[in-house]
Parts: C-alpha cells; structure tokens; sequence
C-alpha cells in the first residue's frame, strides 16, 4: 500500500539544524512552536520495556536490575528465535513404594525452527514448566568484583587527598567552628545531594582511623602459553561443533568455541520510544504504557496538521516543450487553510540541480481555501490565474511545467 | 553489586561504557562483568546493498557524523536501552585514533544526543588492517560450487570475512623452531556452506596461509617485531618490567594458537643481533585477563567507569564542551583548566528536568 501512495515523490522541507526532506507520513508537527519536525531534531526518550514475545510491560527498574532481559522467555542460541516450553511424561518411581510408578511431567526447552533442543547441551529436564532455568554464570564475577572494589578505595583515597589540598588552601577563610572537628569540613559535604552512602560514610571517618584495607594480588603473567594440539592440523572439521561468529558474540561472557558449551539467553527486551521536540520541550509522540496497544496518548503528527500534496498527474514531458502539471493539496484541519505556491529560493541545490522548471507566477496564485470538514466531495480543480476561494477540503492546481534537460527526475517546490 | 543501588537510593546511574572498534563494537554499563552486547561495526542503510562500515578514518565529517549518529542511536535504543541523556558516557578508543575521528564523536554525543558528560580512555590498537589481507587471499583461491556450476568466488561478495576464519580454524602455523623450512603438509580441505545452496570450498593451504600473514611480510614486519620495536622506544628501566607483563587484547588474538605463536615469533627474534644488542632481557611473558579478549579493553573502561568518587572531575561535560567547543586530547588531559573553569567534582551531572519517576 505504501508503494501505491508513493509517499516518497512528494518531500516536505524541515528546516532545522540540517535542512531534511522527508515525506509528510513521517514528520512531525509541534503544536506549541508551530514548526515541523523530522526523526532527526527531535529528541528521543525511552519509555517502558517490554518482551516482545510474551508481551509483558516491564518497569524500568526491573528492567535494569535484570539486564534487560525477560524472566520468561529464553533465545534459541543457534537460531535466535523463541524457544519454546514443551513436555513429556517420564515415569519415576514414588518415593514410598517403591513397586508403583507415577508419570510425571518433565519440561525441556525446543526451538521450533532449527531443532535446537536443552538436552543438547546437557541441561537437565525441570519439573517445573517455567522458572526452573537459569544461566550459567561467569566465573571470572568475584575477581571482578574484587578488582572494582579495590578501585574505588584507591579512587577515593584520592577524592579525599584532593579535597584535603582544596581545604587546606582555603584553611584562611574557614572559620574555627569548621575546622578539624568535623573530619574534612562540612562543606564538602554540602552540595552532595546525590552522593551515595559510602562516600559520606568515608568522609565522615576520622583521619587516623584504618578503614578496612582492600588488598589484591596483583595478576601473575605465565610463561607459557598453551600451543595447539598436535593433531589440530591434520583433524578434519566438523563445523556443526563449531559455533558462528554470531552465536559466539551473543554470549560475550562466554563466546563457546563448541556448539555444545551454547547455553540459551533470556530474551532481550525492546522498548517504546516518546518523541520531544528540542525547543520546546513538550512531547510529539507519546505512546501507551500497555505493549499490546498500538495507540498513542500524544500522536502530533504531520499528517493531522499539514496540507498534504500529491501529484495526480504527470503528463509527458518533451524537451522545451511546455506541458500540465497537476497537484491536489488536502487540508486535514477544519479552520480554514492559506496556501501560497512559490518558485524555489535562490541557490537552493534542489532547483539548480532540477531537471524541469515549473511555472509558478507569484500574483496569479493567492488561493484561499475553506476545507469546512474533512470528508466533503471533491471539488473541481481552479484554473490558473484566479484568486479564487474554494469549498471543500481539497483543491487542485494545474501548473505549467517547463522541461530543459533531457534526462533525469523532475522536482518542484512549493 | 552492592545492595543499595537495586533500591535505586543515591541515584547516581551508571555510566555507559562504549568500545568502537573498526569491527565490532562493544557496549555496555560500568561495574559489570562483560558488556551487553558485541555488535559489528555497520550500520544497515535502505538505498545500499552492502552494510556500511561506521569506523572508517578516511571519510569526510558529515558523512562520518550521520554514519556515527544512526550507530549510536542503535546502540542507545535498541542495546542498551536507556536515555542518552542521563548517563556517563566513557568511550574507549586508541592511542593512534584520528582527532577527527575523535570530535564527530564527541560533536555527536554532545550536541545530538545531549549526554551530560563524556570520559575517554586507552586502549592499543592491535594491527586490524593485516586482517584484511585475509580476505582478499580467500576471495582469490576458493572456488564456490552451487547446485548448477562451480563460480568464481569474487561473486560471493556476501562472504562474511570473520565467520569464515572461525569456521575454518584458520590457525597460526606451527613454528618450526628446528629451523628446518619444510612446509607441514596442509590440512585438510573444508567444505563451508553459505546460503543454503552455496558451498564454498576453501583449500588446505589457504587455511594454513592466512595464519602466516600476521607473520613477517617482506619488511620483516610482524606483530612480534612491532612489540620488539617499542620495547626499544621505552626508557632501558622500564624495559625489563614491560617485557614480563605483556597484555595481548583484541579480538584477532583469539585465533587458536596465536599467542604461543606470538611467544614463539619473540623468543626468536630476540636471539638475532638486531635486538640482541639493543634489549637486555630475554623473558616475555603474557597476562591471562580475566575475560575473553576481545573484551579486556572494555573491561577497562567499565571498571573504570564504576569509580563514582573520581569520574567527575576526569571528564568533560556538556557545559565545558559549550563553553570551549573542543575536547582535550589524551596528551593534554592533566592541564588545570579542565578543572578550574568548571567545577565537576561536586555535582554529578543534573537529570533531565522532566525526568520520568520511574527511572532509577
């Protein structure tokens, strides 16, 4: 339907930072400064998460404390589709008797699309159908942490260091009542509205007092390093075991060399985005909180406020040979809508690079148009030269058009 | 992670931490383990078949600034899902990064997607252009067999160049450290299937080959000569220390069997007479960093990152950057107008005046 509207033949200039066309279906229009707005001078904003296959809205602080990621639903890790929850009955013995059996259910994780199953990289079956799957964690966490940690005591050996030497150049100023007594000033302690609660913590603490030293080794470095097996050259390759760039990176904890070290991720979550125009601040488009609606609470967009143009008719162009162009111009508002048609301004790289020059003389066209409500017939199209008003929401306009080179795209300007 | 910020009291978000590599691009929050996501450097454009390539030094600013600003705006809303506006950003970038490169960078994240503040940090840029050769050496011999006849493979143009190199295991040769210049007889031929119908056959020999261009071109240039020659560059007392605490990061150094290779290239270099006067030590050895490599230099930065106390006053922030219009270059980063103009230390970046109750 898109290619049959042909939205991209008729661009509507943005004058922005950079001056953008686009097409009016997708620009926006803001209310408050009257201006037109494209994708690229707006600003954009994140506003809720949800999973797209379970469509479940996530707030953002869930969303961040689980990276992003669902609870419920896992990636394939060969395929990147949806795995989904299946079950079998296994029969296990009860735990009194012995002699009798019970069926009971097992669940495992399957990709519907490339057969990838958790029994392939050896995850036991759960019996429960969601919530018993986890992923692997990264061994190399507590050293990390470790590492973190021993930074930011030397980070804050040196915040400390550095306020000392502020305070001590200002010691001048300071009045008795601020001095030693209270550690390292109540000053510095001011403006820290947002500080987190260690760093007061470790203000406050005396100058003599040993706060909880962190050690680390530091790393070793090995001699040696392991070379490769000898038979790695002569061994023929099986490249189901081996995993894809892709696979491997969508792991980076991890990046299994073997298919069968591929555990399965939670899905990513995707978000919804609110539009807000850089001036004045006030949001374009807002969509709804819930992820199965497509609805928007603020949808200020172009299409609802600017006069659409469209071509509806070129006829064949000839070389120095004058022919009719018609274009119809819809007003979407009910108010009644001025519309001039001007030529191109000068030196704009559009009309210099343009392959034909439409007529457009400036006294000839004032057209006033009433468009009282939206969905009246269409009337007749105004013969050029007239000042004319118009009833209906819609006008057409035929405009000389001159062709002078021999090939290439024609584009007007209104 | 310490307990107090899952209940979001002190408020201080954590920074994002960004590696752009000429490849792939890493991503991620501070304070973590490894990043988020590790992305290929392109981005997807409607009119060109081919995905372009975001890291490239030698295109002209605009370009490189709408080029950065799609990849960005990628990164942000559909990785990392979070506002620009309200974090940290540090950047990772080389050493020998271009200043151009450098403030389309910064003039995309300030002035575009307005981030309050901005840090960079080091890294080295291992040789990336030598894994290029790579592709032309395949594209050249491998002949690409479908279901109606044998093509050429220049037509395969689709030929993804690092997915092959992990299929094929291209390896670094074995070193014959006897001295004997025989050629171990070539692997075996591996049969690749691209597309479904495609197959490509890639030869033994140029499995074997690729490996060796990361050795000693006709210069008698390699990797290992490039750290032999800036070991010599660094001051005779720091030689012996920098020599037994080397850190090989990137992700082409994950080939199998290149750091032994690597250790083997040094061990012999170092026995002939150009370096043998020159450098006094002889042992070499190489750190095992506690994540895969080609995340080391992100995790660099993120731990960096996490340090809430110091990351004020070593960054620049929006204001600054208005103020002045440019961004110090890692050479000149301890001058003290950075800190006197603008007081960073005290105040984390302001939030958005607007910003939603639910963000934490």
């Amino acid at each position: 339907m898109a290619s049959l509207l042909q939205s991209d033949r008729v661009l509507y200039l943005v004058q922005g930072e950079k001056k953008v066309r686009a097409p009016l279906s997708q620009l926006y229009f803001c209310r408050y400064c009257s201006g037109l707005r494209s994708l690229e001078c707006v600003s954009h904003e994140v506003d809720s998460h949800y999973c797209p296959s379970c469509l479940e809205n996530m707030p953002s602080a869930e969303a961040k404390l689980k990276k992003n990621r669902c609870a419920n639903c896992f990636d394939c890790p060969g395929c990147m589709h949806t795995l989904s929850t299946r079950a079998t009955s296994i029969s296990t013995q009860l735990p009194d008797d012995p002699a009798k059996t019970t069926m009971k259910k097992a669940y495992y994780l399957a990709c519907g699309f490339c057969r990838w199953t958790s029994r392939d990289v050896g995850m036991a079956d759960k019996s429960v159908a969601s919530g018993g799957w986890q992923e692997p964690e990264n061994p190399h966490t507590q050293q990390m942490n470790k590492l973190i940690e021993y930074y930011q005591q030397l980070a804050q050996k040196e915040k400390v260091e550095r306020d000392r030497k502020k305070l001590a150049r200002r010691r001048n100023y300071m009045p008795l009542a601020f001095s030693d007594k209270y550690g390292l000033g109540t000053r510095l302690q001011r403006p820290r509205a947002g500080a987190s609660i260690s760093t007061l913590a470790g203000l406050s603490l005396k100058e003599g007092e040993d706060q909880k030293e962190i050690k680390i080794e530091p790393a070793q470095a090995v001699d040696e390093v392991e070379p490769l097996p000898e038979d790695y050259y002569t061994r023929p390759v099986n490249l189901t075991e081996v995993t894809t760039l892709q696979q491997r990176l969508l792991q980076p904890d991890f990046q299994p060399v073997c298919a069968s070290q591929l555990y399965p991720r939670h899905k990513h979550l995707l978000i919804k985005r609110s539009l807000r125009c850089r001036k004045c601040e006030h949001n374009l488009s807002k969509p709804e909180f819930n992820p199965t609606s497509i609805k928007f609470k603020i949808q200020l967009v172009a299409v609802d406020y600017i006069p659409e143009v469209r071509i509806m008719s070129i006829p064949n162009l000839r070389y120095m040979k004058e022919s009719q162009v018609l274009l119809t111009l819809t007003n979407p508002v009910e108010n009644l809508t001025h519309v001039t048609l001007l030529e191109c301004e000068e030196g704009d790289p559009d009309d210099i690079n343009s392959t034909a020059k439409v007529g457009v003389i400036l006294e000839q066209i004032f057209e006033g148009r009433e468009g009282a409500k939206p969905y009246r017939q269409l009337e007749k199209s105004i013969p050029n030269g007239q000042n004319s008003k118009c009833k209906g929401p819609e006008v057409g306009a035929f405009l000389p058009c001159l062709r002078n080179r021999k090939e290439a795209r024609v584009a007007t300007e209104g | 992670m310490p307990l107090y910020e899952g209940l979001g009291s002190g408020g201080e978000k954590t920074a994002v931490v960004i590696d752009l590599g000429e490849a792939f691009t890493k991503c991620g929050f501070a304070g973590e383990t490894g990043p988020r996501c590790i992305i290929p450097s392109v981005i997807k454009r409607a009119g060109m078949p081919k995905p372009v390539r975001v890291v490239q030094y030698n295109i002209n600013t605009e370009e490189l600034y709408s080029y950065l600003k799609e990849f960005i705006h990628i990164l942000y809303f559909r990785h990392l899902l979070v506002n620009p506006r309200d974090r940290r950003v540090v950047i990772i970038e080389s050493v020998l990064c271009p200043s151009h490169f450098r403030e389309t960078l910064t003039r995309v994240l300030f002035k575009y997607f307005e981030v309050p503040v901005f840090i960079s940090n080091n890294r080295y840029r291992e040789s990336g252009c030598i894994a290029s050769k790579l592709e032309t050496q395949l594209l050249e011999q491998c002949t690409v067999d479908t279901s109606a006849a044998k093509e050429q493979s220049s037509l395969c143009s689709i030929v993804i160049n690092y997915d092959l190199k992990r299929g094929l295991k291209i390896q670094a040769a074995k070193f014959n450290i006897d001295g004997n210049n025989e050629r171990p007889s070539p692997p075996p031929n591996v049969d690749y299937p691209l597309d479904g119908e495609k197959i490509l056959h890639v030869l033994g020999s140029i499995r074997f080959s690729c490996g060796n261009s990361f050795e000693q071109d006709n210069e008698e240039k390699s990797v290992a000569t490039l750290i032999l020659d800036s070991l010599i560059q660094c001051p005779i007392d720091t030689r012996k220390q920098l020599a037994e605490n080397l850190v090989v990061v990137g992700g082409t150094s994950m080939l199998p069997g290149f750091l032994h290779r690597l250790l083997a290239e040094i061990r012999y270099l170092v026995e002939k007479p150009k370096y043998k006067k020159v450098l006094g030590t002889k042992t070499f050895r190489i750190h095992t960093p506690p994540a895969k490599a080609n995340c080391v230099a992100w995790l660099g930065g993120a731990i960096f990152g996490a340090l809430q106390d110091i990351l004020g006053s070593r960054s620049v922030s929006k204001e600054y950057y208005n103020q002045t219009g440019r961004i110090p270059d890692w050479c000149s980063l301890n001058n003290p107008p950075l800190e006197m103009m603008f007081d960073v230390g005290k105040t984390q970046p302001p939030l958005m005046k607007r910003a939603f109750s639910t963000e934490k």
